[in-house]
């Protein structure tokens, strides 16, 4: 049997909005392989986000059970967390998120305790920006941005990747492009990976494809 | 390092606010540096005073209203030796040369160096003001001179003078030189430095020549009087006050040092309360510019945390770039204040007063801009490690 990366079970994650309640996550059911390759779709506030945050121990479920790598995380410190986060976990977002006053080099070794330059270079080298290691994020286009987050994502060896539409902002070329980076990420180094995306061309590259609606997985097509 | 240059570089990402912060901070940081570096040179100089060779007690007429302006018979100056306690004395006449380039005045006034102590109720004018002592070149020690680099003016001669270092300085002139006082000229055989910085700003020639030169003939302004060894000053004092009543008065040079020292301890509190001041002050300038600096940064914050940042180093880095802008603070502040303390001081002082350069002044400075640095950044740095990752990541 498979070791299960990700497992969620019966996850609810409720919000306070003025006096009401809203359920992001009502009862979310499902269980990913090491080296799966999912895309998430659905309609805008069906709760991909919401469930991207609880995978990546951003957020805490209300209820339910939820494991990363057969741990439940529910009673480990803030440290702990951060451990995991810095370790096991890379993210990946729609706006690339860099800090507009650091080099693609300094973005990258921001996950990293320690400096190892080396490594820094291997992966920003790996996305093809090996011209762009001193360039601002003002200075370089959309998909050399990815390209520089995912490095960042990847810096630590993660076990998995979480991106939440991270070709939302990038033309068809571009968004092929990082697609087929991850990709070859899952089939050449096994890493699992998760990908929220609202682009039926960007989830073809996954193995497997579930539809949220309302805060439920609620259907899953598999290649 | 990326966290270091984040530190170093955040707190200049809205570089008016970060300008503003600092400004805050550095005024109160000169403020307490400047008033460390006078209050410090006043100190040295009152101690300076309190020399071994130097007179306790110095005698002054009943009722003089400026202390150096009354005048004592002549005669005095032996007749104290027979009072009990009483070793040695030295009449002293006291008077100002308010140009030394030419013109000059004989009246007799003002400030005070017979026992090397400053009278701080002097005008202005007579403050910064050429004061010549008159007196037996033999009985110096008693005025607290000691070391003459050069020779001692000699007591017959009318045309030889000694002047302090800081005169030697102000008026670029040494040993060899002419000077012209009340209107003749003076050769300078030698310059003295006692510390205390009147007396420094001042010469000294002997008493017959001050007497003739300002019409003051078998007349002192003051006595300077040293007591036996085991004797009291303050005893010998009264015994001095009982034998000439109506006459005679008396200060201890302790008492006058004593006075001056209890007055700049009153500065020195008060240079602690505006520490205390500039801290709250510049604490709430700081806490306003890290929350402001912190609210605009919510969504990279939660980036930090999303690529595994802990929260102590969340908190370390908005502390570290508290501390960068309050540091930078207290360099700025530092520099104004020394070269604002030494212009003012050469300037409107004419070097009178020599600023201290003492370290703990300084590293109070430091200190109180650290400890500003930390407390104003611990309420940003606390809220931004505590931030709720997905919140912040959601935060446009
Ligand atoms: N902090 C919050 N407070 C209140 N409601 C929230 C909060 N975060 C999310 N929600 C709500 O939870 C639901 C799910 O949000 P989520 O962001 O997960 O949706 P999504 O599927 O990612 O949508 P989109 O495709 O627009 O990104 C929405 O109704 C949203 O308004
Ligand atoms: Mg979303």
């Amino acid at each position: 049997m498979n070791k299960h990366v990700l497992e969620f079970k019966n996850v609810w994650k409720t919000y306070h909005m003025g006096d009401g309640l809203v359920n992001a996550l009502s009862g979310l059911d499902l269980t990913l392989d090491e080296g799966s390759f999912t895309a998430v779709m659905g309609p805008s506030g069906s709760g991909k986000s919401t469930f991207l945050h609880v995978a990546g121990i951003l957020d805490t479920p209300t209820m339910g059970l939820f494991r990363i790598n057969g741990e439940e995380t529910i009673n480990l410190s803030m440290k702990e967390q951060a451990r995991l986060r810095r370790n096991e976990i890379g993210f990946i977002f729609q706006r690339f998120n860099l800090l507009s006053q650091l080099t693609s080099l300094e973005n990258v070794m921001l996950p990293m305790i320690g400096k190892d330059l080396e490594k820094v270079k291997e992966v920003l080298d790996k996305m093809g920006l090996e011209d762009k290691y001193h360039k601002r994020p003002t200075q370089l286009s959309g998909g050399e941005l990815q390209r520089v987050a995912i490095a960042r994502a990847l810096v630590n060896d993660p076990s998995i990747i979480l991106a939440d539409e991270p070709t939302g902002e990038l033309d068809t070329a571009n968004a092929n492009s990082i697609m087929q980076i991850l990709q070859d990420l899952n089939r050449n180094n096994g890493v699992s990976i998760v990908v929220v995306t609202h682009n039926p061309a960007s989830a073809s590259f996954a193995d497997e494809i579930v539809h949220m609606s309302d805060g439920k997985i609620v259907q899953k097509d598999s290649k | 390092m990326s966290y270091l240059k984040l530190i170093l570089k955040n707190p200049f990402r809205n570089k008016t606010r970060g300008l503003l912060a600092i400004v805050g901070i550095a005024i109160g940081i000169m403020v307490i540096v400047a008033l460390g570096m006078v209050t410090g040179g006043l100190k040295a100089s009152t101690t300076s005073t309190l020399k071994a060779g130097a007179a306790e007690v110095s005698v002054m007429q009943t009722g003089a209203g400026n202390y150096g302006s009354g005048r004592i018979n002549e005669s005095r100056v032996t007749d104290l030796l027979n009072i009990s306690g009483v070793k040695e004395t030295a009449g002293m006449l006291r008077a100002t040369n308010t140009s030394t380039s030419g013109s000059s005045t004989t009246d007799v006034s003002g400030t005070s160096a017979e026992t090397g102590t400053a009278s701080t109720g002097s005008s202005p004018g007579s403050f910064a003001g050429f004061s010549v002592t008159g007196m037996d070149p033999d009985k110096l020690s008693l005025a607290g001179i000691e070391n003459i680099d050069g020779a001692l003016y000699s007591n017959e001669s009318a045309n030889e003078v000694i002047i302090g270092k800081t005169a030697s300085t102000n008026l670029d002139k040494s040993v060899g030189d002419t000077i012209n006082l009340f209107g003749r000229d003076f050769t300078i055989t030698g310059v003295y430095e006692t510390g205390s910085f009147i007396t420094d700003a001042g010469a000294f020639m002997s008493l017959s020549t001050l007497q003739n030169l300002t019409n003051n003939d078998n007349q002192v302004s003051n006595i300077a009087v040293k007591i036996d060894e085991n004797a009291n000053a303050t005893q010998v004092g009264k015994a001095i006050e009982t034998e000439y009543p109506n006459e005679l008065s008396t200060t201890t040079a302790a008492s006058m040092a004593s006075r001056m020292n209890s007055a700049l301890n009153t500065i020195d509190t008060a240079n602690w309360a505006i520490s205390l001041l500039a801290i709250i002050i510049g604490g709430v300038g700081v806490v306003n510019t890290m929350v402001m600096s912190v609210f605009e940064r919510t969504r990279e914050i939660g980036v930090l945390k999303a690529v595994g940042w802990k929260e102590k180093r969340i908190l370390g880095m908005i502390l570290g770039e508290s501390v960068v802008l309050t540091l930078i603070a207290a360099v700025i502040g530092t520099v104004l204040a020394v070269i604002g303390v030494v212009i003012i001081l050469s300037v409107y002082f004419g070097g009178t007063i020599e600023p201290s350069f003492a370290p703990d002044i300084f590293i109070r400075a430091f200190i109180v801009a650290f400890v500003v640095g930390i407390i104003g950044g611990l309420y940003p740095a606390y809220r931004a490690s505590q931030l709720s990752p997905t919140e912040a990541l959601r935060y446009e």
